[in-house]
């Protein structure tokens, strides 16, 4: 029996379901429901628990929408929540499983239906990620604490705010069509961003499910491409860049979880297979004209992903990129983050000037990522003095404890004295 | 060789809590507890229970929900594990992952008829 488990239990099975069972009930009753429909699901896996260990269904997902659906329809009628003549074949006792092309179907029909209901414009930024990772990721609140270094209870109280709040904004869940889609895509886009940069962001929290959000912030952009409504060019760009993020994920740390710069990663660890899917779909994002902020990242973090060494990076592309972006769309933290291929195309001195420019400006003068670089020019330029008291105020300023034990062993490395 | 009964009581009440994931890491240690027995061909038969029983008291007369009053006295699955003794068997008893959520485990011999 452990064998059979390990063929038809695959890994995140049970947060997969979870996800996936909550989206269907979700779009079959309604966000009033939301709370009971949670418990139902709760508990048909609590069920799945104590049996599957004996004997592991062959169906899961129908397995337990029959048991959460039966739940939640037992619920809804003792409460008299629930018109008795409501239309719920689907979940009848005694009916066969759904049909698995209809059921695999209404999974990601409903599935998708809930990130568009997850990331309603009048929820905001951040209950809009909690929603996501909870309804459909089926990540716990622990989980999602542990990962983005939060209380538990602080976790706990915005889902149940982000709750409230989408059961006030959302009433049915609908996939929006052609008209007004295209800005509500925008914000699933970047709800889904936003999650990948929560799991993929460089802290303590606990690397591997870190690396699961970033892999479920990937599934959910997958998800779209199903739909022929969503399946468009930004999508895949966007996939594109999140492939080739997550495949230096091993390389991103040493084996004491301490932080290593592009510079010292060992290329030999990136995943390359994920950079095959990624390149896959950066191909199939072309467009003729206008590419999003997407296409522009994703090829950027293609040619870090491709190049064979630091050195042998293609810095003047990378820098074209981050120019395009700055011409689309002037943003002051892209400008900052130009500075790298800036410094590595034009050399040090020019670089500094440039980096000067924000000194006198309103942004980052007070910022760690400003100070951090300003060191790395003088250390270049060989002016150590200045850099070291650069470097100290740019671990003053981090709150990342990865980045400040990071940045103070550089600032081991810069002779003391002026050579 | 003798066989024993194992029950499994309790254990609910820390599982509402569990996140998914949680759940079934949780599943995948039972699974390995049993596949264990099997491989050492200690493990005869089991089954899980449902939650809902009912006890007839009085030739029939009385019908009650069960003689549990709580969550924790609910018997939630059997094993019949084949061991020497009766401490061989509670010490295997110990490897059972019911104990993560403060459930517990009755170890019965059972009788053979045939003595």
């Amino acid at each position: 029996m452990a064998e059979k488990m390990k063929d038809q239990l695959v890994e995140h099975v049970f947060r997969h379901e979870y996800g996936k069972i909550v989206s269907i009930l979700l779009s079959r009753f309604g966000p009033s429901h939301l709370e009971h429909i949670e418990d139902a699901v709760q508990e048909s896996l609590i069920k799945a628990m104590n049996l599957w260990a004996f004997e592991p269904p062959g169906n899961p997902t129908a397995w337990l929408l029959r048991v959460a659906g039966n739940q939640l329809i037992d619920t809804l009628r003792r409460k008299k929540k629930m018109d008795i003549t409501a239309n719920t074949e689907l979940f009848d006792r005694g009916h066969a499983s759904p049909k698995e092309i209809t059921l695999e179907h209404t999974i990601n029909d409903s599935q998708l239906k809930t990130i568009f209901a997850c990331c309603h414009p009048a929820i905001s930024k951040e209950y809009q990620i909690v929603l996501s990772l909870k309804l459909i990721g089926g990540f716990g609140n622990r989980e999602i604490a542990r990962a983005l270094l939060k209380k538990e209870e602080a976790v706990a109280k915005s889902f149940t705010r982000a709750k409230k709040r989408l059961k006030e904004s959302v009433k049915t869940l609908d996939v929006p069509v052609e008209i007004g889609l295209r800005s509500r895509l925008a914000i699933v886009l970047k709800v889904i961003y936003l999650m990948f940069t929560e799991g993929y962001t460089a802290s303590q929290g606990e690397v591997p499910i870190k690396r699961d959000i970033c892999l479920e912030a990937i599934r959910l952009a997958l998800l779209l491409t199903k739909n022929a409504y969503c399946n468009r060019a930004e999508v895949h760009a966007l996939i594109a860049l999140m492939c080739f993020h997550t495949s230096r994920f091993d390389a991103r740390m040493d084996e004491h979880g301490d932080l290593v710069d592009l510079e010292h990663q060992d290329r030999g660890k990136y995943d390359r297979e994920l950079i095959q899917v990624g390149i896959g779909h950066l191909e199939g994002a072309t467009v003729e004209t206008d590419p999003s902020d997407y296409h522009l990242q994703a090829a950027v973090a293609y040619y870090h992903c491709a190049a064979p060494n630091f050195a042998q990076t293609d810095w003047q592309s990378i820098l074209n990129l981050y120019q395009m972006q700055l011409n689309q769309q002037y943003s002051p933290i892209v400008h900052l983050n130009w500075i790298v291929p800036f410094h590595k195309v034009h050399g040090p001195k020019k670089a500094f000037l440039e980096l000067m420019k924000f000194e006198k400006g309103p942004y980052f003068k007070d910022g760690a990522l400003f100070y951090a670089l300003k060191a790395e020019l003088l250390a270049e330029l060989k002016d150590y003095l200045p850099a070291r008291a650069a470097l100290q105020k740019a671990i003053y300023l981090t709150s990342n404890q990865l980045e400040k034990k990071h940045l103070q062993k550089k600032l081991e490395s810069y002779p003391s004295t002026p050579t | 060789m003798s066989n024993f009964l194992y029950l499994f009581r309790g254990g609910d009440a820390r599982r509402i809590e569990q996140s998914p994931e949680e759940m079934q890491e949780h599943m995948k240690k039972w699974g390995a507890w049993m596949g264990g027995l099997k491989e050492k061909g200690q493990l005869v038969d089991g089954l899980p229970l449902a939650k809902e029983g009912k006890v007839v008291h009085k030739s029939g007369e009385v019908i009650t929900d069960g003689p549990f009053a709580e969550g924790a006295e609910v018997v939630g699955g059997y094993l019949i594990v084949s061991a020497d003794t009766l401490n061989e068997a509670v010490e295997i008893s110990k490897g059972c992952p019911i104990f993560e959520h403060q459930g517990n485990v009755e170890v019965r011999e059972i009788m053979s008829m045939d003595m």
